[in-house]
């Protein structure tokens, strides 16, 4: 099994309710995004590629890419970071991260690895996340664990729920029946840094 | 002696304040963020892993080989290396970012992971030269080399060269960064470590001389000189070729890599790496220049210095060039945030230490002088 994330960028506008959803349910404290969403071309976010009147603008989003030949869990030297063998998902244990940063070094993604430099800060001084979600810890990393906890319920990651475009499908890949499978199959997708053979489970429909 | 050991003493007293501090407020005391995820604390870690095992190669290997030495240096050889893979354990565990985590390491070890194996071998390395230093005590040079001696030797030497091997892997083995994913970075580490190693010793060693705490012909001063001169031409080699390959493709990710160092934000480093690797060759391969302790020396700053810029590059370069180009990818989450620090992708450095991680890098060195003054009238080393 593998669970994956296919994202529509024929649908995305780019509203940034994922990145919210992502921030609420997982109580991520101030400056801290596990999931974030980018411009595609431009020279800044929210401006359009290409050449006046020949303009397009679309977007992409960035969270962790859930690779089936992970590079993060290979280098963890206490296996802090580690593929769950059920589902398919990299996880991230933080009571056993030691804090090397090597799975950041190592992650060939940008910023997908959030390190917790101080103690987690928040403007509210009370928990907006989901009850079942690990507290971060100080001096460990921490990212987007594809909301395990709510895919355990059988629910679907906060992101995908709350897209207001359904531009977000999250299913098992390694299923061919599955719907994720069937939109994979009937679309043309592409994987982030596919050159790399990490071989992310996130698709990006286009 | 006493004096230097004292005021060492105290740098390493305020260091340790200083790491102190930084396990209590986090990181981000630190100029390190998500997006250059690691700084100072590793560079000194490959540099003093370099200067390790390159003192502990050029101590040996004329034992290994039956060659004519340098003279009476491998006590202080040794003894340098030793104090430098310390130092080298104690940089990584500054950078850690939970080290009272630390034991995890023993328990939940993971051996896929090339630090573990750094781990592994930098504990077999530390052994093995702390009982080399103890044999080579025990049998003064001048009886001639036993057969238990140079067997240790030959150990000794191997796993000097595995060390530093080991610690390239660490980085050459990831495919994330253009500019370390390369199978030049093993023979090129070891080459490095040569070039600071020997340089390191020939420093420590004149400064003993002038102390008037150790016995060492000129002459010898100028075999140092002259191999050492060898070593940087071999590293300067090994930049070239490492230069070529990522230029010569003309575009994609390893030529990106390689611009950014050559006429990028990183090429300070570059050029000085260059320039002083040049000052050092001319230096060791002028006999006129190199008759002159000094200016060995100067020769030898010049090639530690230019490691430690090659080094800074490893790390500047490996998080300033990232993999994917959508504006604002850099900025990274929770991390140079509002103050808007980075001016885009490439064009600034990735990465600058702040105060209190050089306070540390200090306290650290100064540790390690403490030691080695400690230490020193204790090996035995006649005058
Ligand atoms: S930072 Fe934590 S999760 Fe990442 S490699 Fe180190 S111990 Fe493993």
């Amino acid at each position: 099994m593998q669970y994956a994330l296919a994202i529509d960028t024929k649908r995305c506008i780019g509203c940034n309710t994922c990145a919210v959803a992502c921030k609420i349910e997982n109580n991520l404290p101030d400056t801290m995004w596990w999931n974030r969403v980018l411009t595609v071309g431009g020279d800044h976010t929210d401006t359009p590629q290409g050449s006046f009147p020949h303009l397009s603008m679309s977007y992409i989003t960035l969270s962790c890419q859930h690779c089936k030949n992970p590079a993060c869990t290979k280098v963890c030297p206490v296996g802090a970071t580690y593929k769950d063998s059920e589902t398919g998902i990299v996880m991230q244990d933080y009571k056993k991260c030691i804090g090397c940063r090597y799975c950041m070094a190592a992650c060939p993604y940008n910023g997908v690895r959030n390190f917790n430099w101080r103690e987690p800060e928040y403007t509210f001084d009370f928990s907006q996340g989901s009850e079942d979600v690990p507290s971060l810890v100080k001096g460990t990393v921490s990212k987007c664990i594809l909301c395990n906890h709510r895919v355990k319920k059988g629910l679907e990651p906060a992101c995908v729920a709350a897209c207001p475009e359904r531009a977000r499908t999250f299913g098992d890949i390694d299923d061919p029946n599955s719907a994720i499978s069937k939109l994979l199959a009937s679309r043309s997708n592409y994987q982030l840094l596919d050159e790399k053979g990490t071989n992310p489970s996130v698709r990006f429909l286009s | 002696m006493r004096k230097v050991a004292s005021v060492a003493a105290v740098v390493a007293v305020i260091g340790l304040c200083a790491w102190i501090f930084q396990c209590m407020n986090g990181l981000q005391v630190t100029g390190m963020r998500d997006q250059s995820s690691w700084g100072l604390y590793i560079t000194n870690f490959m540099f003093f892993v370099g200067l390790s095992a390159g003192g502990l190669i050029i101590s040996s290997a004329p034992k290994v080989f039956k060659l004519k030495g340098f003279g009476n240096i491998s006590k202080v050889a040794v003894l340098t290396s030793i104090v430098c893979t310390i130092l080298a354990i104690c940089f990584v565990v500054v950078d850690l970012g939970s080290p009272w985590n630390i034991w995890h390491l023993f328990v939940y070890g993971h051996f896929t992971s090339p630090l573990m194996w750094d781990l592994c071998v930098l504990t077999l390395y530390l052994v093995l030269s702390i009982v080399y230093l103890v044999m080579l005590r025990r049998e003064d040079d001048a009886a001639g080399v036993s057969s238990k001696l140079r067997g240790m030797s030959i150990a000794a030497f191997l796993v000097a060269i595995l060390v530093h091997s080991v610690t390239a892997w660490i980085f050459s083995l990831n495919v994330s960064r253009a500019f370390w994913n390369t199978s030049l970075m093993a023979p090129w580490f070891v080459a490095s470590a040569l070039v600071s190693g020997t340089a390191l010793v020939l420093v420590v060693v004149v400064a003993l001389r002038r102390a008037g705490k150790l016995r060492l012909e000129d002459e010898n001063v100028q075999k140092m000189a002259f191999i050492l001169g060898v070593f940087v031409a071999v590293d300067l080699f090994f930049l070239f070729c490492d230069v070529l390959t990522g230029a010569y493709g003309g575009a994609g990710d390893a030529y990106d890599a390689i611009i950014m160092v050559l006429a990028g934000p990183v090429a300070p480093f570059f050029w000085a790496e260059v320039i002083l690797g040049v000052v050092c060759l001319v230096i060791a391969f002028k006999p006129r220049l190199r008759a002159s302790a000094n200016l060995c020396v100067v020769a030898s700053i010049c090639a530690i210095l230019g490691v430690f810029c090659k080094r800074a590059q490893i790390i500047e370069d490996g998080f300033g060039n990232v993999n994917l180009t959508y504006p604002g990818v850099e900025t990274g989450p929770a991390v140079h945030g509002a103050d808007g620090a980075w001016q885009g992708i490439g064009s600034a450095l990735a990465y600058w230490p702040t105060g209190l991680e050089c306070l540390v890098v200090l306290g650290i060195i100064a540790l390690g002088v403490a030691v080695f003054c400690f230490v020193y009238p204790k090996i035995g080393q006649d005058r």
